[in-house]
């Protein structure tokens, strides 16, 4: 099977991303890359956009990321930036000024969620009162709106450039299906729901970016038979992966990727991301983590 | 930049091309100016074409060698080529109508660029005089990739918008939009047949009307196949079925009498009404037309056998001057004509010959690509 088709990231690119580069730890990465991607999800559902290019843009956002740190650009703007991208590339464009509104919600929701999570914290013998979430619209007219665009055209010509108009994207459901039939899977309807349901939260994790389709198809195939219970050939001499020019590692390492996403998260888990969905929450966190005895660089 | 910008070549609908000279190699190419918009960020048009042709790599597709991303543009660095195909016809052909080897030149060519673009799975779908170039070797080359799009995976979210109306196959103005390969085939058909007679060979104001003009060449197809391609068009399903006259079919031979049987046969393959029914770009390479050894059906006249013009404006003073003139103009033009038919013919060899053929680069990683 060739993946001559989508470009994936090299060795040098993954062993030491952009952002690591730049002080942030590998685990944080992954948290913000994942986040990122669920703010281009919801916006998708919220925009009614076809889920196509959804995963297209989640694809591209993960792809940027091996090429770019995030201490340069805000997983917001990027996001938003790839969704928008994502809907020209399928021809079901989006207008710049549904997205900015989508993404401004969304944003005002999560900061609203944040403070109120560091209000109980701080309070957390009190019984803090709970206050509702009201949306305030942008005034058309005011900066807000403006910079937003402009931080969306940017976002775009960024990762048209960055990623040097290698915009191929091969989405894997297909290929599950042809698999499954192999598999004589078919009629299982919780197998094909569940591998489905794989395969669109890997979107989330940098997989699309590092492995070839029928390598992550695999993957999801066994995450979903070892969950359900359902034995397919293994044996040394005659494993099912195979069939597929999968490697076991791989297969491992994407299912690693997968199963991560799953992981309990503290409340301070959550608030640190939000606080970090623009490149400025993420200089400051660099700020008050560098490492002590240097001025780092 | 690292081109000196020259005179204007021509204007799009969202780019403006010029010369360019480079000033490191001299080199002449072709410079394509897209205006970044504050409204709408960057087109999608030039999305498509620097994503889709910077992986085309081949003699009869024109190359894009460089991007260039500023603040407000980008300009894409191609390939020069001498004149697009609606020009060539309007110089070197007898009213629009090219010599049956120019023809047969460039129509292989062009069913050479089409086949590989479908081989490496893109769609041109937008494929017409204008948008194929012709440089002074006479290699015919597809340019202006701003529509074109990838296929494989889900194939049925295309916009219907595309390809020129006198260009469009009757499923598109149908309403399908599960259109594959077969639209740029027809679209190859059409500029067939424009290049032996000289004029487009259906020539509809809107929607409507170009599929009536289509229907009165090449026959009102029967139900089945109306209901067929009816029924692909999903998002047309609220309206009632379309009726549509019975139009008989009408020869190519009495439509084309300039043809050769054999062209009419190619012709017939490229403009079936079903597009299942279609010949593909590849298959068309080695039909009898190309392959065959009867030349051409007809033969070809040796370099400056034009006949003597006719007088056409006895002004008792201007006569002599004019006569003179004519003379040499239309020598000129002879001569210009066998010039170009020699440049098909050898074009036309090259190509069949196989050679200067590139092949396919695909990128294995990121990089910056060929954008600075
Ligand atoms: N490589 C080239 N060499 C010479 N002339 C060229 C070249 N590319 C384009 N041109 C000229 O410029 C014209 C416009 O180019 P092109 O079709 O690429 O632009 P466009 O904006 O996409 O046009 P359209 O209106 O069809 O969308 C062509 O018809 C041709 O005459
Ligand atoms: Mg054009």
């Amino acid at each position: 099977m060739s993946t001559s088709l989508y470009p994936l990231a090299s060795l040098p690119q993954i062993e030491k991303t952009p952002s690591r580069e730049d002080g942030i730890p590998d685990g944080l990465e992954e948290e913000l890359r994942a986040y990122g991607c669920k703010l281009i999800h919801e916006a998708g559902i919220l925009l009614k956009q076809n889920q196509v290019a959804v995963a297209t843009a989640q694809i591209l956002f993960q792809r940027f990321w091996f090429v770019t740190s995030m201490k340069q650009f805000g997983i917001g703007d990027i996001g938003m930036g790839a969704l928008y991208l994502a809907s020209k590339l399928e021809e079901c464009p989006i207008r710049i000024r549904d997205l900015i509104n989508i993404y401004d919600l969304l944003l005002q929701r999560k900061a609203h969620i944040r403070a109120q999570a560091m209000a109980s914290r701080l309070a957390s013998t009190s019984a803090h009162p709970r206050t509702e979430f009201k949306y305030t619209p942008m005034s058309y007219f005011g900066n807000t709106f403006y910079e937003l665009k402009d931080a969306l055209v940017v976002a775009e010509m960024q990762i048209l450039k960055r990623l040097g108009f290698n915009l191929t994207v091969v989405l894997p459901y297909n290929t599950l299906v042809n698999y499954l039939r192999v598999l004589g899977l078919t009629s299982r309807e919780d197998v094909c729901t569940k591998a489905w349901g794989y395969l669109n939260d890997a979107l989330q994790t940098p997989v699309y970016a590092l492995y070839s389709v029928p390598t992550i198809v695999c993957a999801a195939i066994l995450l979903t038979t070892r969950h359900l219970g359902i034995g397919l050939p293994s044996a040394p001499e005659n494993c099912w992966w195979e069939l597929f020019d999968a490697e076991w590692e791989d297969l491992w390492n994407v299912c690693g990727y997968i199963m991560r996403l799953y992981r309990e998260r503290t409340s301070e888990d959550h608030t640190r991301v939000m606080g970090m969905v623009a490149k400025k929450g993420v200089r400051q966190w660099l700020e008050e983590h560098r490492p002590a005895g240097g001025e780092g660089h | 930049m690292n081109y000196v910008q020259l005179e204007k070549l021509g204007e799009g609908t969202y780019a403006t091309v010029f010369k360019g000279r480079s000033r490191t190699t001299n080199e002449i190419v072709a410079l394509k100016e897209i205006h970044l918009d504050a409204e709408e960020g960057t087109p999608s048009t030039a999305i498509r074409e620097i994503s889709l042709m910077k992986e085309l790599k081949h003699v009869n597709i024109v190359r894009l060698y460089d991007v260039i991303h500023t603040e407000t543009k980008l300009i894409l660095i191609f390939e020069y080529c001498e004149r697009d195909l609606k020009r060539y016809m309007d110089v070197h052909g007898d009213h629009g109508a090219l010599d049956p080897i120019t023809v047969r030149s460039f129509m292989y060519q062009l069913l050479k660029g089409t086949a590989f673009c479908h081989e490496n799975r893109v769609l041109h779908r937008d494929l017409k005089p204008q948008n194929l170039l012709i440089n002074r070797k006479g290699e015919l080359k597809l340019g202006d990739f701003g529509l074109a799009r990838a296929f494989g995976v889900p194939v049925n979210t295309f916009s219907n918008e595309v390809v020129t109306l006198w260009y469009r196959a009757p499923d598109v103005l149908m309403g399908s939009r599960t259109y594959n390969t077969s639209i740029d085939v027809w679209s190859c058909g059409c500029i067939f047949a424009e290049m032996i007679s000289g004029v487009p060979l259906f020539r509809g104001r809107d929607n409507q009307d170009q599929l009536l003009h289509i229907m009165r060449i090449i026959g009102t197809p029967d139900d089945r196949v109306l209901r067929k391609i009816t029924s692909e068009g999903q998002t047309e399903s609220t309206n009632p079925p379309k009726q549509y006259p019975r139009y008989p079919k009408i020869p190519f031979s009495q439509v084309l009498p300039k043809a050769s049987p054999q062209a009419i046969d190619l012709l017939e393959r490229l403009l079936q009404f079903d597009p299942s029914k279609r010949i593909t770009a590849a298959d068309a390479l080695s039909h009898p037309y190309f392959t065959g050894s009867v030349p051409l059906g007809l033969p070809t006249p040796a370099p400056g056998s034009m006949a003597p013009p006719a007088y056409n404006y006895p002004h008792p003073h201007a006569h002599q001057q004019q006569q003179i003139s004519q003379q040499q103009q239309q020598q000129a033009h002879a001569q210009a004509q066998a010039q170009a038919q020699a440049q098909a013919q050898a074009a036309y060899l090259q190509a069949q010959a196989g050679m200067g053929h590139y092949g396919m680069q695909y990128p294995q990683q990121y990089a910056a690509g060929p954008v600075q």
